[in-house]
């Protein structure tokens, strides 16, 4: 390689860096994610095996047979040199040494079964009660005892002797294991939710809107402040230019002391006779109209502030001789000034339409999705799914499975905007070659 | 512009009418922290300081202090922007001036990935920074923020370094200094005005940023403005809007500080720095 | 169609561009404004359309007063320096805007726009957009456009100034033929005096906001009213030669050399400071009245030879031969100046 490459490398290294930790390596993840179905419960590192009564639900739920689900559950009393050892212990050698000689590697499957053969010892304790107490010193189970590993687990059923078909081995640690497994179900679970069509149109919606508000407002924005002497149009674009740097929680608390039932509008409605109630939230399409407000404005302002200085690059005299050829101010807006926005109105669109389809935070900060779901979008809903949802149990790999539809999506979009926005364009050649 | 041939009375007018709701808040925002006012009523009657006691007084058990997460907030923002600037300083140009391999791979990447926004990241950032145990840390937010904020930061640099004519590096290669001395001695001065406005951008961004530390470092002693203000206002259930909007105006100060100094390097990355 | 402007007054802001100026341009004449560069030359021609509003004065279209009027009903088409072409339309579109914009029939449009483009010769031009033209074809479809709706006044700011010294030499004689052709009342705004001498009827001559002189381009290169005015009209221009009044004659300055003055000219006093301009035409060896320096410059032409010839003082005059004259740089020359031809100025600048 040459060193005029190596100096270009070497300058892009840092952000490569970067871009490679926490922009790739987190793609790839999504897409890794997606495919397994990590959740809370799965934990993201490894998990393990234990039998209990909630997977032995699992279980019967994933077809196993009855009776194989009862002998699991059921517990055993082994003769086993662990219970020998307690037993001397408890009751003395010579107990121990008679039940070690006479029962080692029996099976019994109820304590009275032990307890029977006890009585047929020796050296066995006296009263009933020691009797019952000893045998419980050799209740074998492999219920609520976590195993690593499934071999781990396999041997100790085995060793309690049960006895088991490959299948039946295969369905056991498959459906009893408590970590995170590969699956592709991701994409078949998200189509069978009930409401996720309803996320799609809603989030169809929020797009079209919110662009539509943001592209309109911006536009009359950047059109008025432009025809207005310079003092006043510097204010209103300072009072327009505002919301999209304060940060957005202050944004929306604004809003939500509008809309809030103690809040500005009741308080001036109350005026009127108009019950107090919280406007933002009271109904799905109030809900909508103050997302598509937020969202609106905030965009507007980017709007306003492109649409403004393209207007500006407009040269005066072009101005200047429409009107002196007889256009009227709206004549002016239609045939001058609006043609001469169309790159900037496509660009914008363009913009938009992605960083609207993944952004969620003032939707998340103003509605939170409701009520009832009624201004749900995808982003959103990932969001839900994976980070932030009430049940408590967060699944990771559905959320991620939802957010890379996001990301095809994008990926596609940009693809195409490259197209629109010719890329050569902006490859220019370096024109010194070292 | 202003034409001799149009009024421009019936602009503002409407343009007024129109801003209403927004300067309303506004000023409601700035009035009611100092202000009480009775319950239905719109107008406030009684001065006070009380709803900014968030300031001085010890902070209720189990919440942080208003000073440490205002420390956080800054370190966070100003960390953000220090190591965005230099891999956006140092990218942009590369991109924009050198030779290299692939660069055009590079350049279609660094446009594809603006179309990753944070949803599509973040669970999985979250993911790797609980299992590497930077979660709950500043300093995973901070190298979260950088990474997001990093093409756009390339993609201006690599603007304004294409402005730069190439007449200034000719001129210093044949004056005999090597490639790098020529972008550090003569190209960085003259996009200075271009690193103060994506530096400007890249602390407001931060400042700002809410939903990184709300789902990578959300409690304790990590968090910063954002995520304070908006646990206040989630906890409550009979909501105090007086005291979120002392807190809020507290936490646009910088902010509002931030836009009167530099307002025309914010228009001009906004407007001209077409972010995309 | 006559304009009258009476005591027109400008200012943006605190700074006066244009004060207390009057003038009157006949109808059917065109009128040059003259100037150097940003002494209100295109102000006025704003405020005459109504781009700019006139902050004291009256303007007036015949016997209508305009002075409020809005642009779009004062009815003047403009030719702006740039053309100002609108890029998103094409030539045909460019033209009948004016009349797209007063809603005329689809017929009625296509009928004057070919019309129109038939006069300024652009007919086959018609489907293509202003960036696929050339200067001078930008120019003929900003004319049109500005001739389209028949206005009563065509006004032109600095039309010729983007153009290549052939097309200009083009361009000049094609805008006086459709200016003569349609008896249309025109402004020419211009800082090239060639232009205005050569295109107009008359000449307005603006220095810092005021019309210095208004004449016809003749009267105005023989019987300029001032050193100003002397020094802008004339390529190449007039030299001045700097002195004061003695004995009746001109001492030159720093010299013992004094020259006679012309017939007719009131000098002040002894000792007053004055100035005399020759223009380069009247400086020639025939000549009789001698002065004598050596030749500083030399310049051919062509057709015609120009010299500067520095005087012992360091003054310089300048002279224009025919071609085969042949003196050298270096050469210690005598030539003559036409003494009736003499401008003389006063110290302030004024005719004497
Ligand atoms: N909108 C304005 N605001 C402030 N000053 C202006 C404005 N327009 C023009 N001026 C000033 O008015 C003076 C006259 O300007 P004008 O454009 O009429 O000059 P001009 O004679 O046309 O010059 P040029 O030959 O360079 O076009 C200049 O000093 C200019 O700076
Ligand atoms: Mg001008």
């Amino acid at each position: 390689m040459r060193r005029a490459h190596l100096l270009g490398l070497g300058f892009l290294s840092p952000a490569l860096a970067i871009i490679l930790m926490l922009f790739l390596i987190p793609v790839l993840l999504t897409v890794m994610f997606s495919f397994t179905n990590m959740s809370t419960a799965t934990g993201i590192s490894g998990g393990a095996y234990e039998i209990n009564a909630a997977s032995l639900r699992k279980l019967s739920d994933a077809g196993a047979q009855e009776s194989f689900v009862e002998t699991l559950g059921k517990e055993a009393f082994v003769v086993d040199d662990a219970g020998i050892t307690a037993a001397a212990a408890a009751y003395g050698e010579q107990f121990a040494n008679e039940v070690g000689s006479q029962m080692l590697g029996e099976r019994f499957d109820s304590r009275r079964d032990l307890e029977r053969a006890f009585r047929k010892l020796k050296s066995r304790p006296r009263s009933t009660r020691d009797i019952k107490k000893a045998a419980d010193l050799f209740k074998r189970s492999v219920l609520n005892v976590r195993f690593e590993t499934a071999g781990g687990l396999l041997d100790a059923v085995t060793g309690n002797g049960i006895e088991m078909t490959p299948d039946q081995q295969e369905l056991l640690t498959k459906t009893i294991y408590t970590g995170w497994t590969w699956t592709s179900d991701n994409f078949a679970l998200m189509a069978q939710i009930p409401y996720v069509w309803r996320v799609a149109g809603n989030t169809l919606m929020y797009v079209v809107l919110t662009l539509a508000a943001s592209v309109g407002l911006g536009l009359f924005l950047a059109i008025t402040t432009f025809y207005l002497p310079s003092g006043t149009a510097t204010t209103f674009r300072a009072i327009w230019f505002f919301p999209r740097i304060l940060p957005n929680v202050i944004f929306v608390l604004m809003w939500k002391w509008l809309a809030w039932d103690t809040g500005f509008l009741s308080s001036l409605l109350g005026n009127f006779g108009v019950p107090p109630r919280n406007w933002m939230l009271d109904t799905g399409a109030n809900a909508w109209v103050f997302i598509v407000l937020i969202n609106g404005i905030v965009g507007a302002s980017l709007g306003m502030i492109l649409f403004g200085s393209a207007i500006k690059s407009i040269p005066q005299s072009m101005l200047h001789a429409s009107e002196v050829d007889g256009a009227s101010r709206w004549q002016q807006i239609r045939y001058i000034i609006l043609p001469q926005l169309r790159w900037p109105i496509m660009f914008i669109c363009a913009y938009s339409t992605l960083s609207l389809l993944t952004s969620f935070e003032y939707i998340l900060l103003s509605t939170d999705g409701g009520p009832g779901g009624a201004t749900e979008v995808w982003s959103l809903m990932a969001f839900h799914t994976a980070l932030d949802n009430y049940a408590g149990n967060l699944q990771y790999g559905l959320g991620a499975a939802m957010a890379l539809m996001l990301v095809i999506v994008g990926i596609l979009a940009s693809l195409v905007y490259l197209r629109i926005f010719n890329f050569n364009d902006l490859v220019a050649k370096p024109r010194i070659e070292q | 512009m202003t034409s001799s041939n149009f009024r421009s009375w019936p602009l503002f007018l409407v343009l007024g009418v129109i801003s209403m709701p927004l300067v309303i808040m506004y000023v409601y925002l700035f009035v009611d922290t100092v202000t009480d006012t009775t319950a239905g009523s719109l107008i406030p009657d009684r001065f006070t300081l009380h709803h900014w006691r968030f300031l001085w007084e010890e902070p209720e058990t189990g919440r942080v202090s208003i000073w440490t997460v205002t420390l956080n907030t800054f370190i966070f923002a100003i960390c953000t922007t220090l190591i965005n600037v230099s891999a956006s300083v140092t990218a942009g140009y590369a991109l924009s001036r050198l030779n290299m391999p692939f660069k055009r791979f590079f350049l279609g990447g660094i446009l594809t990935l603006h179309a990753f926004p944070t949803i599509t990241l973040i669970i999985s950032i979250f993911l790797i920074l609980q299992m590497i145990g930077l979660y709950n840390t500043l300093i995973g937010v901070i190298l979260v923020k950088t990474a997001l904020e990093l093409p756009f930061g390339i993609w201006i640099m690599k603007g304004f370094f294409d402005n730069v004519p190439w007449e200034i590096e000719m001129a210093g290669l044949q004056d005999g200094a090597s490639r790098f001395t020529v972008w550090w001695k003569l190209v960085l001065p003259q996009v200075q005005p271009g690193v103060a406005a994506l530096a400007v951008f890249v602390f407001l961004s931060a400042w700002s940023e809410f939903i990184l530390p709300q789902v990578l470092a959300p409690s304790g002693s990590a968090q910063v403005l954002s995520t304070y203000l908006s646990n206040l206002i989630f906890d409550d259930i009979k909501p105090d809007f007086n005291m979120f909007k002392s807190v809020g105006v507290f936490y646009a100060l910088p902010v509002i500080v931030v836009y009167l100094i530099f307002n025309k390097q914010l228009m001009n990355i906004y407007g001209g720095g077409t972010k995309g | 169609m006559r304009i009258s402007i009476e005591n027109f007054t400008k200012s943006f802001g605190d700074t006066t561009v244009i004060e207390d100026m009057s003038l009157e341009i006949g109808d059917g004449e065109m009128l040059a404004l003259l100037g150097p560069s940003g002494c209100g030359k295109s102000t006025t021609l704003f405020a005459i359309c109504g781009i700019h509003r006139m902050n004291a004065g009256r303007l007036l279209f015949g016997d209508a007063d305009v002075t409020e009027v809005s642009s779009q009903k004062r009815n003047v088409g403009v030719v702006f320096q740039n053309y100002a072409l609108y890029p998103h339309m094409n030539v045909y579109e460019n033209i009948a805007f004016p009349l797209k914009v007063r809603k005329e029939s689809r017929a009625e449009v296509d009928r004057k726009v070919q019309e129109i483009a038939d006069l300024v010769h652009i007919g086959e031009l018609l489907q293509r957009r202003p960036v696929q033209l050339s200067g001078g074809q930008q120019q003929r479809v900003a004319l049109a456009r500005a001739l389209i709706r028949k206005p009563d006044i065509l006004l032109l700011d600095e039309p010729l100034a983007n153009l290549d010294a052939k097309l200009r030499l083009e361009m000049r004689s094609e805008i006086r033929r459709i200016q003569l052709a349609t008896g249309i009342t025109a402004v020419l705004v211009t800082h090239d005096q060639v232009e205005a001498m050569s295109m107009c009827d008359r000449i307005a001559i603006m220095d810092k906001g005021r019309i210095v002189q208004l004449s016809t381009p003749k009267d105005m290169y023989e019987n300029p009213s001032s050193a100003f005015v002397a020094g802008f009209l004339g390529n190449p221009p007039i030299a001045f030669l700097e002195g004061t009044v003695a004995d009746g004659g001109f001492r030159l300055a720093n010299s013992r050399v004094t020259l006679p003055v012309p017939s007719g000219i009131e000098l002040p006093g002894d000792g007053a400071p004055i100035r005399f301009g020759v223009r380069p035409e009247f400086f020639q060896p025939g000549n009789p009245l001698k002065v004598s320096g050596k030749v500083s410059f030399v310049e051919i032409q062509g057709r015609e030879e120009l010299y500067d010839v520095t005087l012992e003082n360091g003054a310089v005059l300048r002279s224009i031969q025919a071609q085969s004259a042949g003196f050298r740089l270096g050469e210690d020359v005598s030539w003559g100046i036409a003494q009736d031809k003499v401008l003389a100025f006063g110290p302030d600048g004024n005719r004497l």
